[in-house]
């Protein structure tokens, strides 16, 4: 696998009077995955239209190894799309579906019996649409993705429907095809699903970007938003003592208190000091709901 | 080429294409047996019908039974519907994509859209061409079993009965070629099926009323002649075997039906190239 870069570059689109998404510029690199975020309404589902050709962008680009997606010959044996409104034919059968894609793409017919057994779909594959459950449409639609063996994968909110065993499946897959040196695009708001899943983050809101860069790097810019958690048998006394040392503390039950203002060793060493018996004393890593929180905090909202 | 392939597999696979196709079938069943029934009268009465009309009248009535005219009639029976059924179902292959939102798949799997389009067209086509076979191949040979049995003198080596027959069959196929372009153009599923049923009964029957008015209104009488810029009877002049005096001629027909299938389809495509898919 080589190359399948994506490069975001000022892409506008204006609807009517609403700005879905205002000069927004990121890139996506192969072999990682990168997380979407963004409040709802934030321009998600409109970028990754655009990237697909779409939806016309009023200004910017997007493009895939420096090619706009409707200049690539055989798009879909360079990227696989899973699309949120992405449906099918009511009356057409799994397998059907999928044929059809095979028979426009140039793709031979059995690869869609493959994919079809790849997402667990087999026993159903002659059932039609109309009567599958979410998840399985959802299964479906990756199936068709994964149709043309993609070097970029790009996912809008693939997790929608899934069930438990379902989730673990598909970050199994994603985790997979990435280390086979794929990209990875995929947009959720299941913030926990991503922290386990993403390498890089690209956060929007109101249609621009918030920040972008790995993982790691996005959860620590917010470093400061850690708390401590301390648990002693002299609650009272050392939370007093803490507070008077200027940390904010937030007392809960069973002597557990909730230290920010202050990091880990600080609060041992005022332990120590204070002859204060410890039972436990971990730092709580702000988690990416928090993180995310923060950073969209006052941009959210529904436009 | 595999686009036209793809587009017959999603007929295929639907249950649009046998419903469709067993309706015309019926349809085209009964219209015949009713033609029949209605072709055995005049033949066996003649003498009683004609008797104290007009010689203009007696004339028109002995056109109708010349032998290439009853074999031209009960051949192409079953068209009035045949090519409603055509047209409906090319609506359905343009707008079905986007009633069921697969349109973004097929725009993600071909970018270029005009030639998604353009396979539309050709599938339709075929798909019309195919409904014009499978009636054809019941109207065609009981209508020669019919000659033959009362004797009659006509059949498929008479040029004007296999002009009939083939401008029948490019009837079907513009009308396909014709409800495509239309779906294309308003693209909700059912007010193009609508309006296209609309379209094609008015046409047949309102602008014959609305020209008559006009003539008698304004006393020109070319304007009758503008009748053929009205698809369902430009489509009707195009079959009629017989010319008739004073009718514009049947080329002209052909000519107007083909006109508005290539614009209908080249202004849904140039429609359909920039619109934002969501
Ligand atoms: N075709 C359209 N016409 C007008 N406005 C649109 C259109 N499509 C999207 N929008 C608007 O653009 C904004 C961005 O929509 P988009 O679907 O990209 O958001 P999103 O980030 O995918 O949200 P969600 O998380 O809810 O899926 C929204 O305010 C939406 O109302
Ligand atoms: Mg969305």
């Amino acid at each position: 696998m080589s190359g399948g870069r994506i490069v975001v570059a000022g892409l506008t689109k204006q609807y009517k009077e609403l700005r879905a998404v205002d000069n927004l510029s990121f890139n996506v690199e192969p072999g990682r995955i990168t997380g979407f975020l963004g409040p709802n309404g934030a321009g998600k589902t409109t970028t990754l239209r655009m990237l697909l050709g779409l939806v016309k962008p009023t200004a910017g680009t997007a493009t895939l190894d420096g090619q706009r997606y409707a200049d690539l010959k055989d798009p879909l044996r360079h990227v696989g799309a899973v699309l949120e409104a992405s449906s099918a034919h009511k009356g057409r059968s799994g397998i059907n579906q999928l044929r059809v894609i095979c028979a426009a793409a140039g793709l031979p017919r059995g690869r869609a019996d493959e994919v079809l057994a790849l997402v667990g779909l087999t026993p159903a594959a002659k059932r039609k649409f109309k009567g599958y459950s979410l998840g399985m449409r959802q299964r479906l639609g990756i199936a068709a993705a994964m149709l043309g063996d993609p070097r970029v994968l790009i996912l809008d909110e693939p997790a929608n429907g899934l069930d438990p065993e379902g989730i673990r499946w598909m970050r199994d897959l994603l985790k997979g095809l990435a280390a086979e040196g794929r990209t990875v695009l995929v947009s959720s708001h299941l913030l926990s699903e991503m922290e386990l899943l993403a390498d890089d983050l690209v956060i929007i809101a109101a249609g621009k970007l918030i920040r972008q860069g790995p993982l790691a790097e996005v959860m620590d810019s917010m470093g400061d938003i850690g708390t401590v958690r301390v648990r002693t048998p002299q609650a009272e006394a050392f939370a007093k003592q803490l507070t008077e040392q200027g940390a904010t503390v937030t007392p809960a039950e069973g002597g557990l208190l909730r230290v920010s203002g202050l990091d880990a060793p600080a609060v041992g060493r005022a332990a120590l000091a204070g002859q204060v018996e410890l039972h436990e004393l971990t730092t709580e890593r702000p988690d990416l709901e928090r993180v995310f929180l923060e950073l969209t905090a006052g941009k959210a909202g529904i436009r | 080429m595999r686009l036209v392939r793809a587009e017959l597999v999603k007929i295929r696979t639907t249950n649009a294409w046998w419903l469709f196709t067993l309706t015309a079938v019926v349809l085209a069943a009964l219209t015949f047996l009713l033609n029949l029934v209605n072709t055995n009268y005049l033949l066996d009465h003649t003498d009683a019908l004609t008797e104290g009309l007009g010689p203009e009248q007696q004339q028109a009535i002995l056109a109708q039974l010349k032998p290439d005219v009853i074999a031209a009639n009960l051949g192409t029976s079953g068209q009035f519907f045949g090519l409603l059924i055509v047209l409906v179902m090319g609506v359905m292959v343009a707008t079905t994509e986007f009633f069921h939102q697969t349109v973004t798949t097929t725009f993600m799997t071909t970018p270029h859209r005009s030639t998604v389009i353009g396979a539309k067209l050709v599938a339709s086509a075929l798909l019309g061409a195919l409904i014009w076979l499978v009636t054809s191949a019941l109207t065609i040979p009981a209508t020669l079993i019919y000659l033959a049995s009362r004797h009659l003198d006509a059949g498929l080596g008479d040029a004007s009965v296999l002009r009939a027959y083939g401008l029948n069959l490019l009837a079907y196929v513009l009308w396909a070629i014709f409800g495509v372009g239309f779906g294309v153009l308003l693209r909700s599923q059912i007010a193009a099926t609508v309006t296209a049923i609309i379209l094609y009964l008015a046409g047949y029957i309102g602008a014959l009323i609305i020209f008559s008015v006009l003539e008698n209104w304004l006393g020109w009488e070319w304007i009758q002649k503008l009748q053929v810029i009205v698809p369902s009877l430009a489509s009707q002049l195009m079959v009629t075997n017989a010319e008739l005096p004073g009718s514009p001629p049947q080329w002209l027909g052909a000519v107007v039906l083909i006109a508005y299938a290539a614009v209908s389809g080249v202004v849904g495509t140039l429609i359909v190239r920039t619109r934002d898919v969501s």
